[in-house]
């Protein structure tokens, strides 16, 4: 009897922000049933893939036991850059004189673009000994300075930028067989990272990187090149956020992407990340970005103010970390 | 080495200190709320440009970042630099007296540029403050006119046939001056024409924001799609991204899956949306006219001159005592070329 008490209330605790979403749903859903749509799940799902995107690169960051401010400035200037590279031939304030690129070619960029920013992370931190917090911050208003200065290039002169060639939005706003293509771009990315992490020698590797960095030196990993493989495979998952939050809303400009990063690293944590490195999964990421986009949906949905969003959110991180901290004070 | 390098740095910016106010023209100083606001941004570049092509008044300028903390900062740092005219697009609305007395006790001639009046009791304060700002009201009154030619010239406007305007509107922020007008005069000039209204969806506060936008109205189409017969939006790019969820939704298919969606800005992404048809209507606040208008107040007056609507001579331009009203200009389909505008031209 005991013991089984016991259980019921681990599985609460461990599960009590599903618990709460799944009360939140059924909350919704009863002041309009129209909440249970595949409509309102295809919409969630969509909304939710560019911030999976982000989420699974603050994911390698969480698990090294690294931090990244620099995540949503980095999806604001890739926004930026896919974007000036989708646009049609024709439109009359064209940001480069080059001609009509295929899609790939804007996504390809916007990653590079991602990539470097993240290897300009890694390296602050990992070679110059930067604590992470302040060298992402840094390079964080870098590049948001950078995304100013390039979008103010004339002739764009600050405008938001726009004409963006059909079959690159597409690739954020079109269907196959009724699923957003974004989706296909988001649940790939969750099984490559997934995979990586879990069935290959770098995840293992990233994984006590951040449970002990130093034991994993006396080990014989490679500090240095993990980090810097981390940052940077952040950096391009920004990146690619980045080309499809262009994709998805039409249009970029230098205020994309911000806060997004806490975003990320509010659905790590909520999903069962460890601020401290070493602990984290793609299941429990996916299912944090689900449930904060849920409570963003839901709340519009039934017409109430998005500052309560705010509060509702807040308070989930607070619930979330004091569970985590109660299980492992349990433990003890 | 280090400190070789610290000491290069600071040499560096030393030297660029009397760079700046190597002339003897009369400096003004300018303090921008965000750089990053593209209105902002073109406004500035169109004082700069004027400035720097006439040469009778310097500019320097300055970005509050959207923050309160930092223009008090930037206005410290202007009277320490010795200004002689200082615009200031204000965010501190709550201490617009508090910074006109502070100006006067500088000796600086005060613009206010494109934010809320100082009071008449400032103006009778100090004889060397202005205003230039735009009608903010015209903005709401101009999306709200537009859809009341809509609505009684379509009657399948009316989607659910309930006799009223159900509208959504896109909210930038409930504390900015802007939204609150916009809001309230667009849906004030539907019920002067004698229809009723009712609002859907509650108080949708998208930041301004495009992608926010798309997402809020996607989830109040999910809800409310059979009632929804206008989206008002307080700028274009949240008009915009309720457009890309309303395309999503079913809507802009054909003629008769229209459904009017009101912006302001007329920004470039915006006007091509009212080309394309998507867009009913879009208001102009001429980020030129701003610039331009703001550099000649502080001509005529460098020249002894008094700035009257004669004096200024800038059309859609008004001037009540020492406040300078902009007009909005509202662009549709058939005045798309008056949203074209050139900030490289520096003729005022």
């Amino acid at each position: 009897m005991q013991t089984k008490k016991f259980n019921i209330k681990n599985i609460l605790s461990n599960y009590a922000l599903y618990f709460i979403m799944i009360l939140m749903v059924i909350v919704i859903g009863s002041m309009s049933p129209k909440f249970f749509s595949w409509r309102v799940l295809r919409d969630i799902l969509m909304q939710s893939s560019t911030r999976i995107i982000v989420a699974l690169g603050c994911l390698f960051i969480l698990i090294s036991g690294s931090a990244d401010l620099s995540g949503g400035r980095t999806v604001g200037l890739t926004a930026v850059i896919a974007g000036s590279l989708a646009q049609k031939a024709d439109y009359y304030i064209k940001f480069w004189n080059l001609p009509e690129l295929p899609p790939i070619v804007p996504i390809f960029a916007a990653v590079l673009v991602g990539l470097i920013v993240g290897l300009l992370n890694g390296f602050t931190v990992s070679k110059l000994k930067v604590p992470a917090f302040l060298a992402t911050l840094g390079w964080m208003m870098v590049v948001y300075g950078t995304n100013l200065l390039l979008c103010n290039k004339p002739p764009n002169n600050s405008q938001p930028l726009g004409g963006f060639l059909k079959n690159f939005t597409n690739l954020g706003s079109g269907n196959i067989a009724g699923i957003p293509i974004i989706v296909f771009f988001a649940l790939g990315m969750c099984i490559i990272v997934h995979v990586l992490l879990t069935k290959t020698t770098l995840g293992r590797e990233i994984f006590s990187v951040g449970s002990n960095a130093e034991a994993a030196r006396v080990s014989g990993i490679n500090v240095f090149k993990i980090q810097m493989i981390t940052f940077g495979l952040a950096g391009a998952c920004y990146g690619l956020a980045g080309a499809l939050e262009a994709a998805r809303t039409g249009s970029a400009n230098s205020s994309y992407g911000n806060g997004y990063e806490m975003d990320a690293i509010a659905s790590c944590i909520v999903g069962g990340c460890s601020m401290t490195g070493g602990v984290g999964s793609v299941i429990g990421v996916f299912l944090g970005v689900i449930i904060f986009n849920v409570i963003n949906y839901g709340l519009t949905f039934i017409g109430l103010s998005s500052y309560w969003q705010w509060v509702v959110k807040g308070l989930i991180i607070i619930i979330a970390v004091s569970i985590d901290m109660r299980k492992y004070s349990s433990n003890k | 080495m280090k400190k070789a390098l610290l000491f290069l740095l600071v040499v560096s910016m030393l030297a660029l200190v009397p760079a700046v106010f190597a002339d003897d023209a009369p400096v003004a100083g300018v303090i921008w709320y965000n750089f990053a606001d593209t209105f902002i941004q073109n406004a500035r570049q169109t004082l700069l440009n004027t400035a720097a092509a006439d040469g009778t008044i310097e500019i320097i300028d300055a970005d509050s970042m959207n923050d309160a903390a930092t223009q008090t900062n930037n206005l410290n740092n202007m009277y320490t630099n010795g200004v002689k005219y200082l615009v200031l697009n204000n965010i501190n609305t709550a201490g617009i007296s508090e910074i006109c007395e502070q100006g006067k006790e500088e000796g600086v001639t005060m613009i206010f540029a494109n934010t809320d009046s100082p009071s008449d009791e400032d103006f009778e304060n100090y004889e060397n403050l202005y205003l230039v700002t735009s009608r903010a009201e015209m903005s709401g009154t101009m999306m709200g006119k537009a859809v009341v030619d809509y609505w009684t010239s379509h009657p399948e406007a009316d989607r659910n046939g309930n006799g009223k305007l159900d509208y959504i509107m896109l909210l930038g922020f409930t504390w900015h001056y802007d939204t609150q007008v916009r809001a309230e005069y667009s849906v004030a000039a539907c019920e002067e024409a004698g229809i009723e209204t009712n609002r859907i969806g509650g108080e949708v506060i998208a930041e301004y924001n495009r992608g926010k936008a798309q997402e809020m109205v996607a989830a109040l189409l999910a809800n409310y799609g059979d009632d929804i017969d206008v989206v008002f939006a307080c700028n274009d790019d949240m008009a915009l991204g309720a457009i890309e969820a309303l395309k999503a939704g079913g809507f802009f298919q054909d003629e008769a899956s229209f459904i009017p969606v009101c912006g302001v800005d007329a920004t470039v992404v915006g006007c091509e949306a009212v080309e394309e048809g998507t867009m009913l209507v879009t208001a102009l606040n001429n980020p030129v006219k701003l610039g331009k208008a703001i550099y000649k107040v502080m001509w005529l007056l460098e020249n002894g001159q008094e700035v009257n609507t004669e004096t200024l001579d800038m059309e859609g331009v008004e001037v009540e005592g020492h406040r300078v009203w902009i007009n909005y200009v509202g662009i549709t389909k058939d005045n798309l070329e008056e949203a074209a505008y050139d900030i490289t031209d520096p003729t005022f």
